[in-house]
């Protein structure tokens, strides 16, 4: 899905994609905000970038956030 | 409680459990084991120096060979473990007064700076400026930011997506007040670098002038290394000075900031493509060691339809872009069709506009609510008069005699939401349209353009067709070759440019000093500890963001001139005493917990302390209901909640924050101070059915204590009257 920015996400699981990384391992189930989207195409493939609460600000594939209600 | 996560914490808390436990038998291993747990905590709360950790193995160290029994001399090799195993952890809290698990409640950052890609010490400079320190204020953002100027302009600021504030009413202006400091220092000739190292010899090649590769230059170039930037450009600043319209970034602010780097002697090489101007090989015999790539993705996505390549104007954004801020002010046309709903559209829509196009629009084949466009500059645009044609999807572009004459276009309607909630742009069959236009831009993303790199064989290329490096070192697959920026990300932002350049060069240094690369994120490091504003907490929630006044319409439509006109000193006192000081505060809640549970008086409606559920605060109710008991302040973990007896009253505060003032009453029978007299009557209502004839008078608990015993003194026991 296309993510927009200020939404809530949650990092809820491993993501496949090449750009995923060991140590984003530990930011799984962890909350953030959306602060920077896929800003032009809304390309499921384009990486996200999510400010996670308390752990820093990150580009993640999409494949592994969900927006929280 | 939860089980601390953080080596150190719980180094400290298994040292204390086995002291309790009886476990150090000895006067002497106990007292080494004392010493260690006063140094870890010591650790923890940000007062340790380096010498602290020496200290530490020296007397596990004599645990493990000369302790008393084998649990002690197991302890003292486990001690030796974990601080080897987790050395990079300790020495992180030694050296940034920061906890990256959080544990350490002294050492818990702030959201706004853990948010901040650069990782700025954003309390302390919102602190500083609202002071008036502005170079003071100047030189903590720099410790982290070679382009505050540029940041307080262009950021796309992820620090105030985290700002607790923005959970009472709305962030705190943060970027705004980065552009202040900047243009304050600057102005006052206060802007200034830091002494760098001694030259040290080394030669490091940077391949790209834009915000990553000028960032590594910049701390590279601060550790006594020797760097020389080549750019095909004529002029420093990448995107930045490229790709961002002069109305948002005067190239004054990247002309002066680049300038800040090139004075740490940092060359710069313009006009040199690499591959084209000069070769991989001719680089190496100038003894270049090691080298940053930091192209960017100067590259655009093609529409791929029908006519695209047939009329020279049909112009990519980003060449567009790049073409009038070096200088040529023609405009592209009369009529001009911009395609996508970006930030870079919205940019080519609004220079155009300036240039004297009479009619603009953008086409966007989805909805304005879902334009992943900044809100500020889609209204910014309305406001100029750019027109916006949604769910509308280009088809064909044509024209006669070799000029583009007209876009066609279908309607569009949005799709039954699908699986996952997303309602998509179909096409409406039969709606096609023809819009008269000459000129179309499109501005549907870009992407690294790759030629020049055919020298670095060794390095991997991602799918999505950019740099694979390892975001944490930013070293690539070849030996000796890092990269940062767009060139690995993707099309990003400025901000994330600068912290990959920020994390390359410490990558660099480890490479030379023959230390490995790190495996986590670096922590942002807390540059100071500043003192809090005082003012009443009414005053506190009555606080607006300040607006940021705008250029007049008019102007704006017609010159480049810099849209944003930035805040004053007045405005920037105003907004820095918006900042809750999460630096201090770290949100625990208990201060809320204890007042709501223990005391049973809910005198604190905090509600912005819950980042998933935040619910309504007011800092006005704790007058009205604090009884000036102190247990909020005394069960902080920070300091963050103070209650101090000042001039005949009690105050309570939250970061500077006055809560509640009440008057402190004084003991009949010995002056001591009794607290206020809500306090009194809290406990007067609890001890009446124990010490019934006190409940009317004002004296201490000691002399309520001694009363009481004379009485029952008095008192005969049956049997002896």
């Amino acid at each position: 899905m296309a993510f927009r920015n200020g939404q809530k996400v949650e990092i809820y699981r491993r993501s496949q994609d090449e750009s995923w990384e060991p140590y984003m391992d530990d930011y799984i189930g962890l909350h953030g905000i959306i602060t920077d989207p896929d800003a032009v195409k809304n390309d499921p493939e384009a990486l996200v970038e999510v400010s996670l609460d308390e752990k820093g600000t990150h580009r993640f594939p999409q494949d592994c956030l969900r927006e929280m209600h | 409680m939860t089980e601390p996560t953080c080596c150190v914490k719980t180094l400290e808390v298994r040292l204390n459990n086995m002291l309790d436990a009886g476990i150090f038998e000895s006067p002497r291993s106990r007292q080494q084991v004392l010493e260690i747990t006063e140094r870890l905590k010591d650790i923890s709360r940000g007062l340790a120096e380096e010498d602290h950790l020496t200290a530490i193995m020296k007397r596990a160290d004599f645990l493990a060979s000369k302790g008393e029994s084998p649990e002690c001399r197991d302890a003292g090799k486990a001690i030796i473990s974990e601080i080897e195993t987790h050395l990079e952890i300790f020495l992180s809290h030694i050296q940034t007064h920061a906890c990256p698990s959080g544990d350490c409640a002294m050492l818990t950052l702030a959201p706004c700076q853990m948010a901040c890609p650069a990782g700025i010490d954003i309390p302390s400079y919102l602190t500083l400026a609202g002071q008036g320190r502005y170079a003071e204020a100047i030189d903590v953002i720099r410790e982290d930011n070679p382009f505050p100027w540029v940041c307080g302009l262009v950021c796309t600021h992820p620090c105030e997506f985290m700002c607790v504030r923005a959970r009472m009413d709305a962030p705190v202006a943060i970027m705004d007040m980065k552009g202040i400091v900047a243009e304050k220092a600057m102005s006052a000739r206060e802007y200034r670098n830091p002494v760098p190292r001694p030259d040290n010899g080394h030669k490091i090649c940077v391949i790209g002038a834009g915000p990553g590769g000028l960032t590594a230059a910049y701390y590279l170039a601060l550790k006594g290394y020797r760097v020389t930037v080549i750019e095909a450009l004529p002029v420093s600043g990448g995107m930045m000075m490229v790709g961002i319209p002069r109305y948002r970034l005067p190239r004054e602010v990247i002309d002066r900031e680049v300038a800040m780097i090139e004075d740490l002697g940092v060359e710069f090489r313009y006009n040199t493509r690499l591959g084209k101007d000069i070769t991989l090989e001719a680089l190496a015999r100038e003894g270049f060691e090691v080298y940053l790539l930091a192209i960017g993705a100067h590259g655009s996505y093609k529409l791929m339809i029908p006519g695209e390549d047939d009329f020279p104007q049909v112009v990519p954004a980003v060449a567009f872009l790049q073409r009038v801020a070096l200088g040529d002010h023609r405009p592209p046309g009369r009529r001009v069709a911009v395609i996508g709903g970006g930030n870079v559209a919205i940019d080519a829509a609004r220079t155009s506009l300036r240039l004297g196009c009479e009619e603009v629009t953008i086409l966007y084949r989805r909805t304005h609510d879902q334009m992943p466009a900044s809100h500020e500059e889609i209204v910014e645009a309305e406001e100029e008069g750019i027109q916006f044609s949604f769910l509308t999807i280009p088809k064909e572009i044509r024209g006669e005699n070799g000029r583009l004459t007209e876009i066609v276009c279908m309607r569009a309607e949005l799709s039954e939401p699908d699986a996952s909630g997303q309602r998509r742009p179909v096409p409406v069959p039969g709606s096609d349209y023809a819009m008269a236009v000459d000129t179309v831009i499109p501005a549907i993303g870009q992407e690294v353009d790759s030629r020049g790199l055919e020298g670095f064989a060794d390095m991997s290329w991602t799918r999505r067709n950019t740099i694979q490096a390892n975001t944490i070192s930013m070293q690539t697959h070849q030996a000796k070759v890092f990269a940062v920026g767009d060139a690995v990300t993707g099309p990003a932002t400025v901000v994330e440019a600068i912290s990959g350049g920020k994390k390359a060069a410490r990558a660099i240094h480890r490479y030379f000093e023959g230390f490995s690369q790190p495996k986590f994120p670096p922590v942002p490091t807390r540059r100071r500890r500043m003192e809090f504003f005082q003012m009443p907490g009414s005053l506190k929630s009555d606080l607006k963001r300040v607006a940021m006044p705008l250029l007049g319409d008019d102007r704006r439509r017609i010159t480049f001139q810099q849209v944003r006109l930035g805040l004053n000193d007045i405005q920037a006192q105003h907004e820095s005493r918006r900042c809750l000081r999460c630096d201090v505060c770290i949100r625990c809640g208990r201060c809320v917990e204890i007042c709501r549970d223990k005391m049973g008086i809910g005198a604190l409606q905090l509600g912005y302390m819950d980042f998933d559920r935040p619910g309504a605060t007011d800092l006005k109710i704790t007058a009205e209901r604090c009884i000036g008991c102190g247990a909020c302040a005394t069960n902080c973990p920070t300091g963050a909640m103070q209650m101090k007896d000042q001039g005949g009253m009690r105050v309570l505060s939250l970061c500077g924050t006055e809560l509640n003032r009440l008057k402190l009453e004084y003991c009949e029978t010995c002056g001591a101070i009794i607290g206020p007299a809500r306090y009194h009557d809290f406990i007067t209502r609890r001890i009446k059915e124990i010490s019934p004839q006190m409940a009317n008078r004002r004296v201490c608990l000691d002399c309520a204590r001694m009363e009481t015993g004379r009485r029952h003194a008095e008192i005969a026991p049956p049997g002896q009257a």
